[in-house]
């Protein structure tokens, strides 16, 4: 396999969009081009996530896209993996350029979901899960997750400030984050003090269904000899897969994808665990970041709810997690996350994340999981 | 559980049909060991395609719980209730709700639950232990 780099990356603003999914993604991936100094021209595929397309009325966005860019004659097609489609479609690039089919490859994951009301995203977002073994059985995606944080504070039990904890944390790097949905730090007063959604998760444990959209352009390193910007090399793309029902696997406390995910990415970049600088999770909910945590093998299992409350993980921690704001703050537009991710990483490399910018910005990772973990993606990014 | 000898029901309307007409909660045994209340056409466990069809019990203790506040589409006029995964008494786990439960005071892990033999959609569980003492 030939080196391969995220050349360039862009995101909007997480929220309510007044633009459709399309506009927006074309938006961003302009800039996510500009940003690499590739014209789109060069690109030789675009891969698209939009998971709720349907909700917009849209499907087959990809040559709707490329018409938008220009490059009507540029092949696209789009990948669906619940809320890590866009790191799976960053999985795919990374496929056909280091497997030498393409010499850019553009990323763009968007969704707009805020015309519906909570109710109907909710809907949305519980197609994910297995609609006829969970959903249509009572669960939400807040309850699905509630069962495993359930689980988690029996066996090593985590105390619902430690859930909070990683809210507070995460809400603080979010108010510092100008792409972010919530800009606004909270205190462990106000998340135990927010209504309860599933037990034991609150308002505040979860993330917000939001707007947005993001972009990734993935090129070879022959192909761009002077690039615009610092890139981030590939050091491995991974990607698990697990069973679908939360109930049927052996774990109700950890996600198996994960794991082995993980190791995958160590093993393939040679990387070390102390080595990672810095993270960016999965945290649709608090203890998802929890648990991925542990998952990743950062943390012994039953011992990552510490690490939140004891200021391990926060922004100039030992090892910041999420300075972005994470899902939990910075938002959930569920096909951008996983691009959302690369783009913090990307600015957190070339200094461009202001007051969030974490101390050593030299080797990253980030995890997006899909569903409740039956898809799972880990990648690791190093400067040149 | 009821072990049969014929093969595992592969159709998903099977077991929609079995908990709405024939009151029966259709699962499957495979050849490893294990117990599953989801359909399948190879074990998710150990991949392979011996998959005996059984008869679940419908009994057994809650291995985790939630009482969602905020309900899942067909459940809008329920809130508060209770999603437990339940642990069968012969192996295996299933999903299902138990209405009227306001809080996780009112249900606790390792509490004895049962099928109450009803689908709405939703497959519907009630206590049977209603202390940690009492489910021993």
């Amino acid at each position: 396999m030939r080196e391969t780099w995220v050349a360039g990356a862009a995101m909007n603003r997480f929220g309510k969009m007044a633009e459709t999914g399309r506009e927006a993604g074309a938006r961003v991936a302009l800039e996510a081009l500009d940003r690499a100094g590739v014209e789109p021209k060069r690109l030789g595929l675009t891969i698209v996530s939009n998971a709720f397309g349907i909700a917009e009325h849209q499907a087959h966005v990809g040559p709707l896209l490329n018409t938008a860019l220009g490059i009507p004659e540029v092949p696209s097609f789009t990948v669906e993996s619940a809320c890590s489609s866009s790191s799976a479609a960053l999985h795919e690039a990374f496929v056909h350029v280091a497997g030498g089919f393409s010499e850019a490859v553009l990323v763009v994951g968007f969704e707009k979901l805020s015309h519906l009301d909570t109710l109907a995203a909710t809907s949305y977002f519980a197609t994910g899960a297995d609609y006829t073994f969970e959903s249509q059985n009572g669960a939400t995606f807040p309850g699905l997750y509630a069962t495993i944080a359930n689980a988690h504070s029996q066996k090593y039990g985590t105390t619902p400030e430690q859930l909070g904890a990683v809210a507070v944390k995460n809400h603080a790097n979010g108010a510092r984050n100008p792409h972010a949905h919530f800009q606004k730090e909270i205190s462990l007063a106000t998340y135990l003090a927010s209504p309860m959604v599933a037990s034991p998760l609150r308002l505040y444990d979860c993330c917000p269904f939001s707007d947005g959209a993001a972009a990734v352009v993935v090129v070879a390193r022959e192909a761009l000899p002077r690039p615009a910007a610092e890139p981030l090399v590939i050091r491995a793309s991974a990607r698990a897969g697990d069973i679908g029902d939360i109930h049927d696997r052996e774990s109700l406390t950890s996600l198996s994808a994960t794991r082995r995910a993980a190791d995958a990415a160590f093993q393939r970049a040679g990387i070390e665990r102390r080595e990672v600088q810095f993270l960016e999770v999965h945290d649709c909910f608090t203890i998802a970041e929890i648990v991925a945590l542990e998952d990743l093998g950062f943390f012994p299992a039953g011992a990552a709810a510490k690490a939140g409350a004891d200021g391990t993980t926060a922004r100039d921690g030992r090892l910041p997690v999420n300075p972005s704001g994470g899902l939990k703050a910075k938002g959930h537009p569920v096909s951008a996350s996983g691009a959302a991710q690369v783009v913090e990483v990307f600015e957190q490399m070339n200094a461009l994340a202001g007051t969030r910018q974490v101390p050593h910005a030299e080797v990253a990772l980030t995890h997006n999981v899909g569903a409740t973990g039956s898809s799972c993606s880990v990648h690791l990014f190093s400067r040149r | 559980m009821n072990e049969e000898t014929a093969p595992a029901v592969h159709s998903i309307a099977a077991y929609v049909h079995g908990y709405a007409e024939e009151k029966r909660l259709l699962g499957f045994r495979s050849g490893c060991g294990f117990v599953s209340a989801t359909w399948g056409l190879l074990c998710p466990r150990c991949g392979k395609r011996d998959l005996k069809e059984v008869t679940l019990s419908g009994r057994g203790r809650v291995a985790a719980l939630t009482v969602q506040t905020v309900p899942a589409e067909e459940f809008v006029n329920d809130a508060p209730y209770a999603y437990v995964v339940v642990e069968l008494e012969e192996g295996g786990r299933i999903t299902g709700w138990i209405p009227g439960v306001r809080g996780p005071e009112e249900l606790f892990i390792g509490a004895a639950v049962a099928w109450v033999s009803s689908y709405r959609p939703g497959l519907q569980f009630e206590l049977r232990s209603s202390s940690p003492e009492d489910a021993g």
